[in-house]
């Protein structure tokens, strides 16, 4: 087992080092150039050389990355005389749009979407698999038929639409909920419940609704199952054959994907971070898109794939505990 | 900076204008005290640092609440909003006879925001911060009008500067010994140079930039206005709040009327709109930085609940396309373009004539430059839905006048530069179904809008046509006509110098540049209006307009003229 994990750790290092390259690679081949990018209308190519320079944009691709590499583990001084700085590690590159380091404004963007991603995974993770279950055990009846239409309504309504219209109507028209103004939740719970809740809300209905459906027909197959039929042939309380035989293999599946759609998330809500303030990885990154901030789309990159490999590795392990027959292959 | 327009509508701004002075007479007293909150979809005010800070809006904000220069404008709605006012100095600056020396004096009892005084040590070292690389985005007339020895090249700014590096550019701005006064010494002869003293760019910083120095002090400047800054987090909210060590006593003009200035970030631009519209939020209180949502200028211009709390004005700017005078050599075929184009219909693209302004017939902007401006003759018969029988001529008169390039032009086509969006790609079917009517085979180059500026100024990589746009660094044609039309100018996107009749047109723009009298001056820079669109080195777009609204409990709200943007001076919160 331990041979197993060391294994997979490993192979999702050295993913990520692959990973980073690639992401590297593909913006320095962007046809832009970053030094032009750091100032606008009235630059001169004096200026434009001049940051070319300071922040390594005239050397090689490949000493570039290696200075890039090189930051994460030793960090990265930029600029010389009384105006340098430097960006400690694991440095991913300096914003000269924000001036800050990359991995400063992704530890300041991090805790928003983590709060978001927790927050919304576990309301349509819940919300979902509840509703599936008391779908499919009502299978055919009414609270089968209204969950099915609610759960294709909810999929069908893209999370910028169902948020525009949430921050429109209910705090813009209204004023029924206060307008967004993220804390972090130490700082004010109650300023951070009332920004957050609406976004949970809009973002956690389509994934609702997805759990919803699976949830129902994974305990309905799960339950013609010969185990089922024995446990209820046996006389088990329904209740027992439900969540002690059928709802655990079952869920498995959901747990899985569970997982992938935390690390998913973490990634950043971009829509949702957008249209509630909620100054997240999301938002950071199409903010970085617009005005064409490379360094912080690297880093941002770089960050949603290593929560994904991550969430992989975590996946794999957990198999591999669930199931001997994975970690023995 | 950079766009608005003309004489038929000056009458009515005028008189908007006086209404809303009279009503800001009578609202600024009860505006006093509260939170005045401002609304945008920006994820920071771009630059904060006075050296970095070019921005219509975000040199206005600095201005009334942090940031105090040499001179300024006298907040007002209106002409009165552009007059000339001494702020640190004692008086609007005093030009030697030559008018290559500008001097100005300090007031008594101006400090910064930590209560050290402000000499003109602090100044000098200012202006100095504009030379250095790595402080980007600013105005470069320091550089550009300064006589610092070897110019630009010779002095890289404070951080680097050696000690004969240092002492190039002290000769060009001299510091009293008793810190009272400042001398700039320019490189040419310049009437207006008192207005260049208005930018940012020649205002104080301390010489240790309150320990936060280089790119940093963006977000930590030391304030000189009546506020300062309590926090700013980019992406939420800058918070201001009074600064004790600021006296009004000094500072002639500043009404510093709410207690706290928030500016919040990031906010949703329809969720802005309905937070004003509705009063809901923070929207009783708010002003939206970022003007009225496109999709909602028809509810709140045809409320009557807005009614007193919206504004339509023009802004500075004006629109244009310029054209490459070395690829496009040929007169008529120039002409023929400005003729056939359908004005009208790009027009409608950018909110028609209520909301996007009106014809430009050149690029001095009567609206904001009206000593400059005289309306330019010679196109009366250019259709804003496009002369064809007018372009057709001028085409026939091309094909022998200059065939090679009416070869070109009709057969591989020329080339327009846009800054890739949905309403450019519009744009560019509209011009080039106009186009083909002539003959004239038009291509697109749609460039990422944040390399546009780049690709342009490049004269390798720019096309034959280059959407543009440009406003007023300070109320003087001087400040358009040289950096559209120079060679050295700044943003010569035409490429003028290949046309022969250049020297001609450099050597009138000297002679108007260094005349002192303000209304013989206006009527060269007319004239010299006049002779770019003869030579049609611009087809002329909009002079634009811009649109704000604000909340119930808001007071004195007007257009700032020489920013383009509300007057922030005068707004308060309703008693």
């Amino acid at each position: 087992m331990g041979i197993y994990i060391f294994r997979r750790t490993l192979y999702a290092i050295a993913l990520l080092f692959v990973i980073s390259l690639v992401v590297f690679v593909l913006f320095s081949a962007l046809p832009f150039d970053p030094a032009s990018l750091t100032c606008g209308k009235n630059c001169t190519t004096e200026v434009i050389e001049a940051n070319r320079i300071r922040l390594g944009y005239d050397l090689p691709m490949w000493e570039q990355y290696v200075k890039f590499l090189q930051g994460i583990f030793i960090g990265r001084d930029y600029g010389h005389g009384v105006a340098s700085f430097t960006c400690p590690a694991p440095a991913l590159g300096y914003s000269f749009f924000r001036q800050e380091c990359v991995t400063s404004l992704l530890i300041t963007a991090l805790p928003p979407t983590i709060w978001l991603a927790i927050g919304s995974v576990t309301l349509w993770v819940g919300t979902g698999i509840l509703l599936g279950i008391w779908a499919a055990r009502r299978r055919g009846g009414a609270p089968d038929h209204i969950i099915n239409v609610l759960t294709v309504f909810a999929t069908s309504m893209p999370t910028f639409l169902t948020g525009q219209m949430a921050l429109t109507f209910l705090i813009g028209k209204f004023g029924w909920i206060p307008p967004p103004d993220y804390y972090e939740p130490y700082q004010n719970f109650p300023k951070f419940f009332s920004t957050m809740f609406l976004p949970w809300i809009v973002l956690a209905l389509p994934g609702l609704a997805i759990y919803a459906r699976l949830t129902r027909g994974f305990v309905l197959e799960t339950g013609s199952e010969d185990f089922v039929r024995t446990a209820r042939a046996k006389g088990l309380p329904e209740k027992t054959i439900l969540w002690r035989h059928t709802l655990r293999p079952a869920l498995s599946p959901l747990t899985t994907l569970a997982a992938l759609d935390l690390a998913f998330m973490l990634g950043g809500a971009v829509v949702t971070e957008k249209i509630f303030s909620i100054p997240g990885l999301g938002r950071l990154t199409i903010q970085s898109v617009i005005q064409y901030d490379l360094p912080v789309i690297v880093g941002t990159t770089i960050l949603a794939a290593a929560f994904i490999v991550v969430a992989n590795l975590i996946v794999d392990i957990l198999y591999s505990v669930i199931d001997p027959r994975v970690r023995l292959k | 900076m950079a766009r608005t327009k003309i004489g038929a509508k000056l009458s009515a701004v005028f008189a908007v204008s006086a209404l809303l002075i009279s009503a800001c007479g009578s609202s600024s007293a009860e505006g006093s005290g509260g939170t005045v909150t401002y609304l945008t979809h920006a994820e920071q005010i771009l630059h904060l640092d006075p050296q970095r800070n070019y921005t219509g809006q975000d040199l206005a904000f600095s201005v009334t609440y942090l940031t105090r220069s040499l001179v300024s404008y006298a907040p007002g709605a209106g002409a009165a909003g552009t007059e000339l006012v001494a702020d640190l100095a004692t008086d609007i600056g005093t030009p030697s006879e030559d008018l290559k020396t500008w001097t100005f004096t300090l007031r008594d009892g101006i400090t910064f925001e930590d209560g050290s005084p402000i000499t003109c040590a602090e100044v000098a070292y200012g202006v100095s911060r504009s030379y250095a690389d790595d402080l980007t985005d600013g105005p470069a007339f320091a550089e550009a009008f300064l006589d610092v020895e070897g110019g630009y090249a010779a002095y890289p700014g404070p951080y680097e500067a050696t000690a004969e590096q240092q002492a190039l550019f002290d000769a060009a701005v001299e510091c009293s010994e008793d810190g009272k006064t400042i001398t700039f010494h320019l490189n040419s002869p310049m009437a207006d140079f008192n207005y260049t003293t208005a930018l940012l760019t020649f205002s104080p910083v301390p010489l240790d930039e309150g320990g936060n120095v280089g790119e940093a002090y963006d977000k930590n400047i030391v304030s000189s206005g009546p506020y300062k800054i309590a926090s700013y987090t980019t992406g939420k909210s800058l918070n201001l709040v009074r600064n004790e060590n600021w006296s009004a006593d000094s500072d002639p003009f500043r009404k510093a009327l709410p207690d706290k200035v928030v500016v919040k970030f990031a906010q949703d631009e329809k969720g802005i709109d309905e937070y004003i519209i509705n009063g809901t939020g923070p929207g009783k209180t708010a002003l939206s930085l970022d003007g009225i949502y496109p999709d909602n200028l028809e509810a709140v211009f045809s409320s009557a609940d807005m009614e007193s709390r919206r504004l339509n004005d023009y802004d500075i700017y004006v629109t244009y396309t310029a054209v490459n005078v070395a690829k496009m050599t040929c007169l008529p075929i120039r002409q023929a373009v400005f003729y056939a184009t359908d004005r009208e219909a790009l027009r409608a693209l950018g909110g028609g004539s209520q909301f996007g302004g009106d014809f430009a017939d050149g690029v001095i902007k009567p609206a904001n430059l009206p000593t400059d401006y005289k309306p330019v003759t010679g196109y009366e018969d250019a259709d804003p839905a496009g002369n064809v029988v007018k372009a057709q001529e001028l085409m026939d008169q091309a094909k022998t006048e200059c065939p090679d390039e009416y070869t070109r032009v009709t057969t591989k086509g020329i080339t327009r530069d846009y800054a890739d969006g949905d309403v450019a790609r519009q744009g560019f079917a509209i011009t080039q179904e106009a186009l083909a009517k002539v003959g004239i085979k038009l291509n697109a180059n749609f460039i990422d809008p944040g390399s546009y500026y780049g690709v342009i100024l490049n004269p390798e990589t720019q096309g034959d046509l280059s959407a543009a746009g440009w406003g007023p660094d300070w109320l003087n044609a001087s400040t358009v006509i040289p950096p559209l039309f120079i060679d050295n100018g700044g943003f010569n996107v035409s490429q003028t110098k290949a046309d022969p009749d250049y020297a001609a047109f450099a050597a009138l723009v000297d002679e108007a540049k260094a005349n002192p009298d303000r209304a013989s001056q206006g009527a060269q820079w007319a004239a010299l209006n006049q002779y770019v669109m003869e030579k049609m080195w611009v087809l002329p777009g909009l002079f634009t307009k811009t649109q704000y609204h604000w909340g119930s409990d808001l007071t004195g709200v007007y257009l700032w003229q020489p920013y383009g943007c509300p007057g922030f001076n005068d707004i308060g919160v309703k008693n």
